[in-house]
């Protein structure tokens, strides 16, 4: 255990937190913006730095360990943090897109920005807490705490329908949230091990085991749980629209980082400890995703005509392949569904990003009243070209990997699903070269030339092009040297997952 | 330095050309398209280095670039003769039309952008010309891809431009559906996707045969070569700068598709060669029935291109005339037409891309014009680029002692030996290909003058017309086998040679299917403002028009009436039914049966999450099978 660099993971998620509760007691405004900027940047330089101290080798357990007592130790809980392979880049998704969010965030127009800037300071400090929490009380603490932000943001900032769709989202994700936690009380009563430190967890587990029926209710439970949250068809409809009212840093941040918690609870906690209840419900969860979220959502993203609502639908979608993934129960497919993960994260973020951009400039979400904006705006024409080719899965962009890792195991589980989920790459294409052409493109339409005669647009400023070059450079580097992330997330698999999984964890 | 350092800076080189311009040079065009040129310049010279060095397959050239237990994927560069040869045309050829765009680009605005992205599509093609696997050339593939989407688009204010280019991207990818799945397919059958591990287990016989492989990868080559039925994509990629039509759509990316199954040819089976020797008769045949309705230069040049990469393709699945047999085998191994596919795969960079340069030079001297019924009596005007299109048109047709005399003798040769009905699809397209050539030629350069534009025609500039001339020396001289020869080293090995009563025969059709398609077209069309055949057969010219219309038709139905139907039907169940019905509808029905009516109109939020909380809990005991 590296001291030093275990209180920097805990400085990390503090230094949000701590910052959101120093802005909320009053200071002023003109200090509060240099003190969230200074609050987001610092856990992204510690995630930096904290990559370069991963072992490239032999780290198949937590790095980082730490252990506080809140006092809840009678009943198994502590503040344990930590991270493993799989955790590690997923707190640097978190640590990134909470920057480019924030930095965004620093110079919108929203009213009450001191508000909005405390709630998401709370969100990404609850989001860096997540992928750091080894004690799975705490997991699902931080995720609550991320969670409720969103829900006040999208109900005070949101756009159009913004009442009915936080009512939605609330609704739903707190279902989810709410069968998760019965799920995973239950694994820690089941377990008979009065903790809820994962990493004990494992160990009780591999040592007794869970009886099979038992496994497959539990499991149950924590896929629609979790399911819910990262919309899972038919339970997404939350989805498109509670992010086409959100506030884009909001978007942005549940898009890119909250909504892959429920994967991540199944590939780090259900799983592993639940090899049998996995098994048994691969092929439900392979078939509500391959036909539901990417052929069902894949055709209804075609027929969208709202940046943000297609965008959404989009989204939705590429969960389907990351079910898809962990479905394949394999070290390939989990791989790829953490490599896709953090793509999907990325590029999403940016691409809500660009859609408010757009938005500034356009006056307008609905793609057909749009047209020839690359001539007055070529920059943000580029990035949204390249944010829509990293989401189609273009090779040079994280998501490539992803979406091939995830294929390539497809195939042992059924041929058949495999064709399906590739199919959806013609999908992508259509909707998102569509959308891009219909922007950017062409001759503006009548509407859109009435809207840039009264405001003329300018290109991308650098407030938005900074966020904008972070993400997209994470994008590129991880697309042309995906080891970095494939390198520490394989050690946490073949190490962990296949000794503890009956089913077939190499290939 | 090694040679294999000398093909890795081949591909870093384009990277980092690109790089620069997208990020420093986006205002500076002119000092953009130095940078790219000047990078095509060294991409020239290394590859006629590597070429002549003689060096092949490198060892340890591979790099492993992502692991998940044991699956990798690797990158690695696999440099044997058809790679040279290859490389050669790539790195050469692409030089010639980046010169070339130095002048024709001049007044362009986006300069940068187009400079830039010719860098990101010699990068992207070199990638799979050197590709050591399937995956990596896979990558590549995808790039090229969209390389090609972003010239296209260059006017993308053009509606026509933008449409074409999302066109072409997503008929790629409708090809690459196929590619990707036998990919895979490919490692989980073989354990490998490595061309020489590949290569090894067939001489070992080790290699798991499957009809479906190379068909599935097949149809990657169907996409990015344009054989019907996913045709459409190419002469809708006419809309971007003629430049990137002779580089992207004629001489380099458009023959990847070739190369590609060249790469591969191990996997082929009979049953596969065969499929793949129709598509491309049909192709060459049916693009060659469009070309000779169109009046667009660059169209009749696209249709062209098609006809003749569906020779290619027909060349392969032929197969080679030298068969080998190898004992203990489950199949009879055939050996693909490598030879002859690859040799006119080489005479055809050259003298298409020396047309569409010269179609490029006319086009800018006639102001953008693109009509050809609006050009003539550009001999005169336009000396040097009509003598060297004269020759690109003779090469083509297959004039005795140009060089696609030699390789189109040697496919007309193999299908001779083995199918009488390809050889007689493919000797009609021949008679084809000359009657539009020296229609278009005749029409667009003798006669007189018949618009403004073409009575101020100029001659381009040294800096066009320079790289066609060596184009049109290259045309000439591309055939002999001292050239090709060199250039190809085994692969001109493969290459089928009549001999005897065969070479006279072979003789004897060529010619008279030169004649006959070229001496018709030539007392048949006027050079006038009107098509010939328009007025003297309308009905033959609404055929052949029909012809060209009846995919893009079928198409485009597909594409408003039955998918946006499609995907409109499931948008409005998604918002009826799942949005508020059947989700909201489930934890109130068991509400209804579980606790009565009333509760459920509280009207508060809490009462709601519960109700829900609770449908959601049935749902998932129903799917679990508990009741």
């Amino acid at each position: 255990m590296n001291f030093s660099n275990a209180s920097l993971l805990q400085l990390a998620i503090v230094t949000p937190l701590g910052a959101a509760l120093v802005i909320a007691l009053g200071l002023p405004k003109r200090f509060a913006t240099k003190l969230a900027a200074a609050a987001f940047a610092l856990p992204a330089l510690i995630a930096l730095w904290l990559w370069s101290q991963f072992p490239a080798e032999g780290a198949q357990n937590y790095q980082f360990l730490s252990s506080l007592d809140t006092g809840l130790a009678s009943f198994g809980i502590s503040l344990k943090l930590g991270l493993n392979g799989i955790a590690l880049p997923m707190f640097h998704l978190a640590a990134i897109v909470g920057l480019a969010a924030g930095l965004y965030a620093l110079r919108s127009s929203a009213e009450r920005l001191k508000t909005y800037l405390v709630l998401l300071l709370v969100m990404h400090g609850g989001l860096l807490g997540v992928f750091a929490s080894v004690d799975i009380f705490f997991f699902y603490f931080f995720h609550e705490l991320a969670l409720i932000p969103t829900f006040i943001m999208v109900g005070i900032w949101g756009g159009r329908d913004r009442n009915y769709a936080a009512m939605k989202m609330t609704i739903y994700l707190t279902v989810g949230a709410m069968l998760s936690l019965i799920g995973l009380i239950a694994i820690y009563v089941k377990s008979d091990a009065s903790t809820f430190d994962l990493i004990e967890l494992k160990r009780a587990i591999a040592v007794q085991g869970i009886g099979a029926a038992t496994q497959n209710n539990i499991f149950g439970v924590l896929m629609f749980g979790f399911g819910i949250l990262v919309s899972l068809w038919p339970l997404h409809t939350w989805a498109p629209l509670g992010y086409g009212a959100a506030p884009s840093s909001a978007a942005m941040l549940h898009a890119g980082v909250l909504k892959k918690f429920g994967l991540y609870g199944l590939i780090q906690i259900a799983v592993p400890l639940l090899p049998e209840g996995a098994a048994h419900w691969a092929w439900k969860l392979a078939l509500l995703a391959s036909l539901g979220n990417v052929l069902v959502i894949g055709f209804v993203t075609m027929a969208q005509r709202d940046l943000k609502q297609m965008l959404g639908y989009s989204s939705v979608m590429h969960m389907g392949y990351c079910f898809l993934g962990i479905a394949a129960l394999s070290t390939i497919g989990t791989g790829g569904v953490v490599l896709l993960m953090v793509a999907h994260g990325l590029s999403v973020a940016l691409l809500f990003l660009l859609a408010t951009s757009i938005h500034h400039r356009t006056h307008t979400f609905d793609m057909s009243e749009m047209g020839g904006l690359a001539q007055k705006t070529p920059v943000l024409a580029a990035f949204f070209v390249a944010g829509t080719m990293a989401s189609i899965g273009l090779p040079g962009f994280a998501n490539f990997w992803g979406e091939l890792t995830v294929f390539v195991a497809l195939w042992n589980f059924s041929p058949w699903i495999t064709a399906v989920a590739v199919a959806g790459v013609v999908i992508s294409a259509i909707y998102g070269l569509r959308s891009a052409a219909w922007v950017f493109f062409g001759q503006p339409t009548e509407a859109l030339q009435r809207v840039t005669a009264a405001h003329p647009p300018a290109d991308l400023d650098w407030y938005e092009r900074l966020p904008a070059l972070i993400l997209l450079a994470a994008l590129l580097f991880f697309g042309f040297y995906p080891k970095a992330i494939s390198q520490p997330v394989d050690q946490a698999l073949t190490s962990t997952v296949a000794r503890t999984a009956p089913v077939s964890f190499q290939r | 330095m090694t040679m294999l350092q000398h093909a890795i800076l081949l591909l870093i080189l384009p990277l980092v050309s690109a790089a620069v311009i997208a990020l420093f040079l986006r205002k500076r065009g002119a000092l953009a398209s130095y940078v790219s040129t000047i990078t095509a310049g060294l991409i020239a010279a290394i590859s006629i280095i590597l070429l002549l060095h003689g060096e092949r397959n490198f060892p340890n050239a591979s790099w492993e670039w992502l692991r998940f237990g044991d699956f990798t994927i690797s990158l690695g560069i696999k440099f044997d003769d058809l790679a040279a040869l290859m490389l050669f045309i790539v790195g050469f050829v692409g030089f010639l039309i980046h010169v070339f765009s130095l002048g024709y680009m001049h007044d362009d605005a986006a300069r940068a952008r187009f400079f830039g992205g010719l860098s990101i599509f010699m990068f992207s093609m070199l990638g799979i010309v050197l590709a050591d696997n399937l995956f990596m050339i896979f990558i590549f593939w995808e790039l090229v891809g969209f390389s090609s989407w972003l010239l296209i688009n260059h006017y993308h204010h053009k509606q026509s431009a933008a449409d074409a280019s999302k066109k072409a991207f997503i008929v790629n990818r409708v090809g690459d559906f196929g590619f990707l799945f036998g990919i895979i397919m490919c490692y989980w059958l073989n354990g490998t996707v490595s061309f020489s591990e590949l290569a090894d287990k067939a001489e070992h016989g080790q290699l798991v045969f499957s009809t479906l492989i190379p068909l599935l990868l097949f149809c990657g080559a169907v996409g990015k070569s344009a054989q019907m039925p996913l045709q459409v994509w190419l002469p809708d990629a006419m809309e971007g700068p003629t430049p990137v039509s002779a580089l992207i759509h004629a001489a380099t990316m458009v023959a990847a598709g070739i190369f590609m199954l060249c790469r591969i040819n191990v996997l082929m089976v009979p049953a596969a060669l065969n499929v793949i020797m129709w598509v491309g008769t049909i192709t060459a045949l049916y693009a060659a029935l469009c070309a000779i309705t169109q009046r667009d230069i660059k169209k009749v040049l696209a249709y062209s291109t098609l006809s003749q990469l569906g020779y290619m393709v027909a060349a392969f699945g032929l197969g080679s005339t030298a068969t080998y047999e190898l004992i203990d085998l489950p199949t009879n191994v055939v050996a693909a037409g490598v030879g002859a596919a690859m040799f006119h795969l080489t005479t055809h960079a050259f003298f298409k891309a020396l047309m569409f340069l010269g179609s490029g030079s006319v086009i800018h001297g006639c102001h953008h014009e693109q009509d050809i019924f609006k050009m003539g009596g550009l001999m005169k005007k336009m000396p040097v680029t009509f003598w060297t299109f004269t020759i690109g048109v003779l090469a083509i047709i297959g004039m005795p002692f140009l060089a696609g005399f030699f390789s189109k003798d040697a496919i007309l040769y193999l299908a001779m030996e083995k199918n009488s009905a390809v050889f007689a699809i493919l000797a009609l397209t021949a008679v084809l290909t000359s009657f539009y050539m020296v229609r278009l030629w005749k029409i667009t350069f003798l006669g007189e003058a018949r618009s403004d534009d073409a009575k101020h025609a100029h001659e381009s500039g040294l800096v066009m017309t320079l790289p066609l001339i060596i184009l049109a020396v290259l045309s000439v001289v591309g055939g002999y086998s001292g050239v090709f020869g060199k250039l190809a080293g085994s692969i001109a090995e493969l290459v089928p040679e009549a001999h005897g009563s065969n070479h006279t025969i072979i003789l004897l059709v060529s010619l008279a299917v030169m004649t006959i398609g070229a001496g018709s077209a030539w007392f048949f069309y006027k050079a006038s403002a009107n098509d010939t055949l328009e007025e003297k057969s309308p009905s033959l010219f609404r055929l052949l028009g029909w012809l060209k219309e009846s995919f893009d038709r079928l198409y485009n139905y597909y594409v408003a009436k039955v998918q946006q139907r499609f995907a409109m039907l499931l948008n409005f169940l998604e918002r009826v039914f799942l949005a508020d019905t059947i989700i909201g509808g489930l934890g109130r029905m068991v509400g209804l049966v579980g606790l009565g009516a009333r509760a459920l109109y509280t009207g508060s939020l809490h009462t709601y999450v519960y109700w829900f909380l609770l449908g959601a809990v049935v749902l998932w005991a129903f799917a679990a099978g508990i009741f």
